[in-house]
């Protein structure tokens, strides 16, 4: 947790808040697998039982409360989204005189276009998804070869090297702020600034001491006979580690990816700081510039359309998603 | 679900091998390549129109044309403290960048930029320009380290049109404090429009403070000596807020938000949401560039002072520098540029002609009323050359070119404004946003944690 | 050597040359760095000078460190009184849902994965406070307001709170709904048998359960808000007068705020204390955490 990620201030899936999954026996049936089965199929029950909901008043109240539920998560979950999706494709005028008509002066879609192209969305739109895949990149580089050293290869001094990873957690991403922006300014033995590069983000991504523990306790669960036999059959280190771990490491791969892109897209602070250059920065930091010289529906539509793509991610891949989102939930198991 | 998440790791690493590409060619100012001498150069505001950006890369032409071994890259650029102290550490700066008057002496003494004086020198006119203008961009043994090239003073810009549907007259602006004061409530009362708005964000607030401190004949600072002394908890200050005061909070005419920038007060303006604003004299091509105003909406007036003596009208402006860590022949050419870009506009007629004309070829405003860098007779003669040219509606903004020759000129406070600044915008927020605001104890706190800042040094 | 080299020595090595090199450069020094900074005045022009503890002399003297803390604290609060029970509720209330279980979450996580940046963005111009902005239009509907959400210290940081519980409390939700499914079916069982009631079984057997999980995001929240940044940075500045300035945007206001260089010093000082602060809550997290997971 060693980049300064913007931080959201009531827990989110970022790197954080997850807690370490259970000590799963066999990997085959970790509990990832099962939180999804039973997130599927229907609970053996809830708190209310069969036999209550077959009482009148309970099913009245629970039927009320749950249309309530819906519409109160319609109304102020999905509401401004809906707003904003309307807003982008109003005039200015409409948005600014009467914000909850619809479209009294009809639909404006040049918004979007103009958005895309004259306010250079496209760009923005192109250096995010670089930042976001690069730290993906590396982090999920870091994490496997280090847990599989950690792991798997154990050196001797493996359990030192572990404690002083885990160490970093307990340092908050604030402190490093300004010394990581100085490193980044005059790293060691580079000689070059990395500032305006994208490797100011990507790299310093990777130094993410929550996906090593994670990758490191999944390795760990996995079953010693697989590795011993690949071994006897004269599997070297690193084959072993491309074709007998990756493979089965889809699970932690998928968790880790998402925590990965979502950090690097929410991230604001620290490449506002390292990409002072607006050609290289992402829309989360571009953004707020627009917002002082664009004029309001065209930039409506740029935060409509920088939206929409996280939200169509996470509608598509929504499992994953809300797996790892519930995953500290899971620590019990 | 397999074939997609392929797919993705294919677009993925395209987007990575991109990256690469994009990271390799986006350090800025690689000296000398391919035998030429390369420089990075500020360009516009950011947002700024796209016919803007082609106006200023037709000049980049046009210089290159001139200079076929210099080879110019342009930056968009907006001074704001952060993003100006980030380049500054990271050494990001462009060859060539702008800062106000108020941060030239300190960059100088701190040996951040480079020295220009031999360059300015020989293009000529080092002894040409207005004294104290040019003070700001000099070392303290004359050395000229910052070269000006726009001054500004202050001004009180107003929307003709919301003037109109308030039924007043656009063409009497306001003259007196108390005057802008009841057409703010005629513009508030009459357009449920803003009557008057004031900036309060980003060191913008302590600067507009300071303007209208100063036109109330107040000053935030004097010399004693070689020690500065904040004098914030003065008459005109008291004046000031409780002038913002009455009308925020008793005539209700200064609209709903009170958080506004340089850059959000200009866009607010410019849509016609407020009726009057304080700002600096040049703002108007970053209207019609950023903010796309309608030129017939503004209007321009010169600032009311207060009767009196010590009532001034607060200037400043903006010195164009060169990167000291750029190599000798990147400084050379860079000097070129301000010389070509900047100055010479305003001293060869051909120079005049060729900027006003690809200005107004790409329906850039041409003939903004400008302060003297120079003299009032080489800015007349600048005036004249560009006459054929002048696009911007010159009569709307009669009252200041008239007015402001006849105003005292005052420069902004020396010592440690910026961080003033900063402090003063706690004070005006809080008179704009809390109806119980103590202002004779937020000015004499303000004085006390300002003298602080000048005592540390 | 050899032998190392044979044992598989080196390929090790090669396997935590990635995890060496960028926690080194990118984790380890700088934490030694901010260690060395936080006891020198630089400015990054100048060489560094030692001055002790100098630095956090200066920030505990800065009046504006003392407004930091209140507001930090502030948000840390009234985030708590927002964001803790609602998504308590709602995820009870979710998890007693038999048919479009999966419908109602994705709904209620859409707002996380609303860029932060344009949801700030976005609620800046919801908490316009012209009467004819879009929250006091349609408060104005049922006869309130207008309000002047951020143009008011009073009203400034519970409209970021609200924003922040918006964009986040979907995951909390998720989190709790998680922990729902995991209690045993059991317990209910026997609490029915026993003749509970609904309530019983909630106050008795649920919350009891999820005793753990309300712990960890507790503490995770408050680890979150004492880091907030991007609200009052976008939102306000830190204004109006200062009354959303909080300890993160003081960091970066010393380091990055003025024009002239600047006070690195201060900022990693500042950073140091918040830090010792984190790290005691983060060691309860992990200690916590740990226990159960092997429990």
């Amino acid at each position: 947790m060693s980049t300064p990620t913007s931080i959201r201030p009531v827990v989110p899936a970022g790197p954080q808040p997850v807690a370490v999954e259970p000590a799963p026996r066999q990997p085959a049936r970790w509990s990832v697998r099962r939180a999804r089965r039973r997130a599927d199929d229907q609970p053996p029950r809830g708190i209310v039982s069969d036999a209550e909901r077959r009482t009148p008043s309970v099913r009245v109240a629970l039927q009320l409360i749950h249309a309530t539920l819906l519409a109160l998560l319609l109304v102020i979950g999905l509401g401004p989204i809906l707003w904003l999706v309307k807003a982008s494709i109003s005039t200015t005028q409409d948005t600014l005189r009467s914000p909850m008509a619809l479209f009294p002066s009809g639909v404006d879609w040049a918004n979007l276009a103009t958005a895309w192209t004259r306010v250079h969305i496209d760009l923005h739109f192109a250096n995010s998804m670089i930042i976001a895949s690069g730290s993906w990149l590396v982090q999920l580089i870091v994490a496997t070869t280090g847990g599989y050293a950690l792991s798997i290869l154990r050196p001797r001094y493996g359990p030192v090297l572990y404690w002083l990873v885990l160490s970093t957690l307990f340092v908050p991403a604030v402190v490093l702020l300004v010394p990581l922006y100085l490193t980044v300014l005059d790293p060691p033995f580079l000689g070059v600034s990395l500032i305006n590069t994208f490797w100011a983000v990507w790299l310093p991504a990777g130094a993410n001491a929550f996906n090593v523990l994670l990758t490191k306790r999944f390795f760990d669960n996995l079953p010693r006979e697989i590795f011993d036999a690949a071994r006897i059959d004269g599997a070297g280190p690193y084959r072993i580690f491309w074709s007998v771990l990756l493979p089965m490491s889809r699970p932690i791969l998928g968790v880790v990816s998402v925590f990965a892109f979502i950090a690097a897209w929410k991230d604001f602070l620290w490449p506002l700081l390292v990409l002072p250059n607006p050609d290289v920065q992402p829309l989360s930091v571009r953004l707020p510039t627009l917002a002082r010289s664009t004029e309001l529906d065209v930039l409506l539509a740029a935060l409509m359309i920088s939206a929409l793509i996280p939200m169509v991610l996470f509608l598509v891949f929504q499992r994953t998603f809300l797996r790892s989102a519930g995953l500290s939930g899971a620590l019990k198991g | 679900m397999r074939s997609i998440r392929k797919a993705a790791t294919a677009v993925s690493a395209v987007l990575i091998a991109a990256g690469l590409l994009a990271a390799c060619s986006t350090s800025p100012g690689q000296p000398d390549a391919g035998g030429k001498t390369a420089i990075t150069v500020v360009s516009l505001k950011p947002g700024s129109e796209q016919s803007a950006f082609d106006a200023f890369e037709n000049q980049v032409k046009q210089f290159e044309a001139a200079n076929p071994d210099i080879d110019v890259t342009s930056q968009e650029y907006e001074w704001t403290g952060p993003t100006f102290t980030a380049q500054l550490a990271g050494g990001t700066l462009p060859t060539v960048f702008t800062v106000p008057f108020t941060d030239g002496k300190s960059l100088i003494e701190r040996g951040q930029l480079a020295d220009l004086s031999q360059y300015v020198r020989a293009f000529g006119y080092a002894d040409k320009f207005n004294p104290t203008v040019l003070r700001s961009g000099q070392s303290a043994d004359g050395g000229i380290f910052g070269v000006p090239t726009a001054a500004y003073g202050v001004g009180l810009h107003y929307n003709r049109t919301l003037f109109k549907q308030a039924g007043l007259d656009p063409d009497k602006p306001p003259a007196t404090w108390d005057e802008v004061r009841s057409y703010a409530k005629q513009i508030a009362e009459r357009t449920g429009q803003a009557g008057y708005a004031q900036m309060t964000q980003e060191n913008t607030g302590g600067w507009m403070l300071t303007s209208l401190t100063y036109a109330l004949g107040g000053r935030m600072q004097v010399a004693n000596g070689d020690k500065v002394e904040a004098t914030i908890d003065n008459p005109g200050a008291r004046e000031a807020l409780t002038r913002l005061r009455e009308m925020r909070w008793q005539d209700n005419s200064m609209g709903s938000n009170f958080l506004y920038d340089w850059g959000s007060i200009n866009q607010e303006f410019a849509a016609g949401r407020i009726g009057m604003i304080m700002a600096g004299s040049d703002i108007y091509e970053s209207l019609v560039q950023q903010n796309n105003i309608k030129p017939a909406d503004y209007g321009l007036a010169v600032l009311p002072l207060a009767p009196g003596g010590s009532a001034g009208l607060l200037g400043g402006g903006t010195l164009a520098a060169v990167n000291v860590k750029a190599s000798p022949k990147q400084q050379a050419a860079a000097a070129k540029w301000i010389d070509f870009y900047y100055m010479s506009k305003f001293l060869k007629q051909d120079a005049a002609v060729l900027d006003a004309k690809t200005l107004s070829e790409s329906k850039q405003p041409v003939g903004l009323p400008k302060l003297p860098i120079f003299d009032k007779a080489t800015l007349d003669q600048y005036n004249q050359w560009i006459k054929p040219y002048v696009n911007v509606p010159l009569s709307q903004m009669r009252s200041f070119n008239e007015g402001i020759f006849d105003q005292e000129l005052a420069g902004e406070p020396t010592a440690h404004t910026q961080e003033m600044y900063a402090v003063l915008d706690t004070v005006v927020q809080a008179v704009l946003t809390d109806p119980g605001a103590n202002i004779d104890q937020l000015l004499s706190t303000a004085d006390s944690d300002v003298q602080a800042i000048l005592d540390r040094g | 050597m050899r032998t190392w080299v044979r044992r598989g020595g080196l390929s090790t090595l090669v396997f935590l040359l990635p995890l060496l090199v960028i926690f080194g450069v990118f984790s380890w020094l700088p934490i030694v760095r901010a260690a060395v900074m936080s006891v020198q005045q630089t400015n990054l022009v100048t060489a560094p000078k030692f001055v002790g503890l100098e630095n956090f002399q200066s920030v505990l003297a800065d009046p504006l460190f003392w407004t930091a803390v209140r507001n930090t604290g502030v948000f840390a609060l009234i985030a708590l009184v927002f964001g803790y029970p609602i998504p308590l509720v709602v995820a009870v209330l979710m998890g007693e849902v038999r048919r479009f279980r999966g419908l109602l979450s994705a709904i209620a996580y859409l707002p996380v994965v609303v860029p932060p940046v344009v949801a700030v963005l976005m609620w800046k111009f919801f908490y316009d406070a012209r009467p004819d902005g879009v929250f006091n239009t349609i408060l104005g509907w049922v006869g309130l307001g207008p309000y002047r959400w951020l143009q008011s210290a009073t009203t400034a940081m519970p409209s970021l709170v609200l924003e922040a519980t918006w964009a986040a409390a979907g995951g909390t939700v998720i989190i709790y709904l998680a922990a729902l499914i995991g209690v045993p079916a059991e317990l209910y069982d026997a609490a029915d048998v026993d003749g509970a009631s609904i309530w019983q079984k909630i106050w008795h057997v649920t919350l009891p359960q999820l005793r753990g999980v309300l712990l960890v995001t507790l503490i995770l929240q408050i680890i979150g808000t004492s880091q907030v940044f991007l609200e009052p940075f976008l939102f306000t500045g830190g204004g109006p007068a200062n009354s959303t300035l909080t300890v993160l945007l003081l960091i970066y206001n010393y380091a990055f705020g003025s024009s002239l260089g600047g006070d690195y010093g201060a900022a990693t000082a500042l950073s140091l204390m918040l830090a010792v602060f984190l790290a005691a809550l983060s060691a309860v997290y992990f200690w916590l955490t740990r226990s159960w997971s092997t429990s």
